[in-house]
């Protein structure tokens, strides 16, 4: 599919993630054992044949570089076309501090989107969780014959004051859209990811310019209800949106289910990530590991159990982790407890520690903390 | 583009006395350790020891070989200038071309793959080998004691030095006699078939060896004796650490189960010193509820529910509920099925054992005819159907079948 380019939102460093959010930008979050956020979006755009791919970033994007590279564990360090990162490169004011929304963020790298080469134009934010056919997405909008196609949900993932939800008429037309409301209302649960025409993105991105508006929905969805024909894309498996610590926390345990599981990580449609080199995980002879998700490197000598350990993790003898998100390169002391904790990279946990969170209140503790 | 040194890596061997597991693959290509294949071993040695340019030698079953080298990226072998190349023996004008006849003849027939990069040494190497080494070191004992061939050697007992090709040496440690498998060893010094030569001298000896017709080409039967027998400079270097040459079914059982042991064999999680590998893409793997895994290795994309003891799991490996593995190798794709038990076995890749199946059995200490139970790649053992030790299986077995 080569008629399709994509443009991923990475700019924003969402601050409730707390001290997951500290060093990092939101897209380069740790999750799901191996993988940072962007990974999906830049996997379900790779995974449908999207071969040019701009990730708008504007601060706080150090740890996302790092991640990315030049591309090529997605196969997109090309000779012609391929990942471009882009930084704000206009020289208008508006660049000027952060982007006040996702429109700013285009304006602000308009004259990449002006040498775009394919004819359409797939719009996503980089920290979702999901593994979806961005192909069939994109066959639909053609079929349709639609304006502009909405990727959403019947289910609900979000917190409503965060999320975006969309009403459709009988023939399936969007006709309202709900943004950041108080309570959940019915209608669609919007994935906020956009399929249109290049032509069309220019002119919504040069008419939501000169007008200042500076969010996509509020300034090129909302006011075309009535002259464009927006339709939705109904997708209807899993996504883990991140808003909090504990909404992190939960959407962690979420792939401990095996249905969860099958959806985020679909052997025909793999996730591809930053590739280190990892031998296998050793487990020593006294180990117990259960219900739990485990990637390569680890050296587990204790017990484990409803975990998530990331790459190189150490479990020595007789500690006991439950219900843990350990991050990359973490060491678990001997005999140490641990417990309900999300522990970002390079934590130490000495031996004989005890720490324990709670279910609806799990201790984060900070990048490369010595405890 | 001259090189001070290129390493070829003969890869072309068949493999035979691994039966099933090279009926598809060349040797080198063969997984090994969890996230590796043999081949990986040598390759990310010359990495690590800063030799950028490297001959990969392949003619046996070469398809999936190259496949896995491709650009050599994984070992950072995608160089501008230099990298990886696969040599494979190719039709040249005048003569017919043939197969690579010997060692000696697969480097004959690529000088002039060498004279392009007009290299001081070159690096002799074999695929089949499971070591780390600083080739980088043997080069520098190459230069220090001006040889004309340098030749890495393993102390083993002098036991076990009936088995191998064995230096004899002086007291700088200079070989003035080579003795292939001598059954009254006079050294313990076994070649570990890597050898540095200075490539003037080396390039002289294969040219005079092609043209004698009763030669059969090879290192250690034609060239080493001939230089030995000219008088040329050879010297012993002495490797400490560990190494195991992989050529037969126990050997390569034995190798893979030292890797549960790196103290004593190869420490795989060493970051000066890493094996990489061209690793497809695999989720995290998932320990179940009920699941027990001890002193095992597992790798990503595998789904143990079972048990899982003294073993090598490599990726994408299911073991169901109630199923038993130890001291066993699953290649990747493997699936063991409820309640079918699996010991002392090799399962190959994507190998279905159904339910209640047995492979392999543990060592009884009478059965003179005891081995490790080899299952080929793609092969499917029916239900309750029976795989006695030692036994090769390269075609289906029926469900309640014994083999």
């Amino acid at each position: 599919m080569n008629d399709l380019h994509g443009i991923i939102f990475a700019y924003h460093s969402l601050r409730n993630l707390g001290d997951l959010t500290n060093h990092r930008n939101t897209c380069s979050v740790p999750y799901g054992s191996r993988y940072r956020l962007i990974d999906f979006m830049l996997s379900n755009m790779v995974n449908a044949g999207v071969s040019d791919i701009g990730l708008i970033v504007h601060e706080n994007y150090q740890s996302l570089l790092d991640h990315v590279g030049s591309g090529k564990d997605w196969d997109l360090s090309r000779k012609h076309g391929g990942l471009r990162i882009l930084p704000p490169f206009s020289t208008s004011e508006r660049t000027q501090g952060e982007y006040r929304g996702n429109m700013d963020a285009l304006v602000g790298v308009s004259s990449y989107l002006r040498n775009i080469r394919q004819d359409y134009v797939v719009l996503a934010w980089g920290d979702l969780a999901i593994n979806f056919s961005l192909e069939e997405a994109f066959a639909q909008h053609l079929e349709t014959q639609s304006d502009i196609t909405v990727v959403c949900t019947n289910n609900r993932w979000g917190a409503p004051e965060v999320c975006q939800y969309l009403k459709t008429d009988g023939s399936g037309r969007v006709t309202d859209i709900i943004i950041n409301p108080s309570q959940v209302p019915d209608g669609l649960e919007s994935l906020e990811i956009y399929i249109l025409s290049k032509s069309l993105l220019l002119s919504l991105v040069e008419e939501c310019a000169t007008h200042d508006m500076h969010s996509f929905s509020r300034g090129a969805l909302l006011p075309r209800l009535n002259t464009l024909k927006i339709t939705p894309y109904l997708y209807d498996g899993y996504v883990g949106r991140f808003h909090s610590v504990r909404n992190y926390f939960v959407r962690s345990m979420d792939l401990l289910k095996e249905d969860v599981r099958r959806d985020v990580f679909d052997p025909n449609s793999p996730v591809r990530t930053k590739d280190r080199f990892d031998p296998s995980t050793y487990y020593g002879p006294d180990s117990r590991c259960h219900n739990s998700l485990i990637a390569d490197g680890c050296v587990i000598e204790g017990e484990v159990e409803n975990s998530i350990l990331f790459r190189g993790v150490v479990v020595e003898k007789g500690a006991k982790v439950s219900n843990c998100v350990l991050m990359q390169g973490t060491v678990i002391g001997a005999d140490a407890n641990v417990s309900y904790a999300v522990a970002d990279k390079n934590v130490r946990i000495g031996e004989k520690r005890t720490l324990t969170g709670q279910e609806t209140y799990p201790i984060a503790i900070p990048k490369n903390t010595a405890v | 583009m001259k090189k001070e040194c290129v390493a070829m890596l003969l890869a072309g061997g068949q493999g035979s006395r691994l039966y099933a597991l090279t009926s598809h693959v060349a040797k080198p290509a063969v997984p090994f350790g969890g996230k590796f294949r043999i081949i990986d071993f040598p390759l990310s040695n010359c990495a690590n020891s800063g030799i950028d340019t490297v001959g990969v030698l392949t003619q046996y079953r070469p398809l999936e070989l190259n496949s896995y080298i491709g650009s050599g990226q994984p070992w950072d072998l995608d160089r501008a200038d230099g990298g990886v190349h696969i040599l494979p023996p190719y039709m040249r004008e005048g003569d017919q071309g043939t197969w690579y006849k010997g060692t000696a003849n697969a480097i004959y027939q690529n000088i002039g793959f060498l004279d392009m990069y007009d290299p001081e040494y070159v690096v002799i190497l074999s695929g089949d080998h499971i070591y780390k080494m600083d080739y980088s070191k043997m080069v520098d004992h190459h230069k220090r004691v001006g040889a004309a061939c340098t030749i890495s050697v393993l102390e083993v007992t002098m036991e076990e030095a009936k088995r191998f090709g064995i230096m004899n040496v002086d007291e700088q440690d200079m070989i003035y006699e080579f003795e292939e498998k001598p059954p009254q060893p006079k050294s313990n010094l076994a070649s570990m078939g890597i050898y540095v030569f200075t490539w003037s001298k080396l390039r002289a000896y294969l040219i005079a060896d092609e043209e004698d017709p009763n030669s059969s080409n090879d290192f250690g039967k034609n060239i080493i004796p001939d230089m030995l027998a000219a008088g040329e400079k050879m010297a012993a270097y002495r490797f400490h650490g560990y190494w195991k040459d992989v050529g037969t079914i126990d050997s390569l059982w034995d190798a893979n189960m030292d890797m549960l042991a790196p103290r004593t064999s190869i420490d795989l999680y060493d970051p000066s010193w890493p094996i990489y590998a061209r690793t497809p893409i695999k989720p995290p793997h998932f320990t179940g509820p009920e699941s027990r895994i001890s002193h095992s290795l597992v790798s990503g994309g595998s789904n143990i529910y079972g048990t899982v003891e003294n073993s090598i799991l490599f990726h994408s490996v299911t073991v169901e509920e109630g199923a038993e593995v130890r001291y066993s190798i699953l290649m990747p794709g493997v699936t063991v099925k409820a309640g079918a038990k699996i010991e002392y076995s090799i399962i190959a890749e994507n190998a279905v054992i159904e339910v209640n199946a047995c492979v392999g059995t543990p060592p009884d200490g009478t059965d003179p005819d005891w081995g490790v139970a080899v299952v080929a790649g793609g092969v499917t053992v029916g239900e309750n159907a029976v795989v006695t030790a030692h036994a090769m299986v390269r075609d289906d077995v029926k469900g309640g079948e014994r083999v």
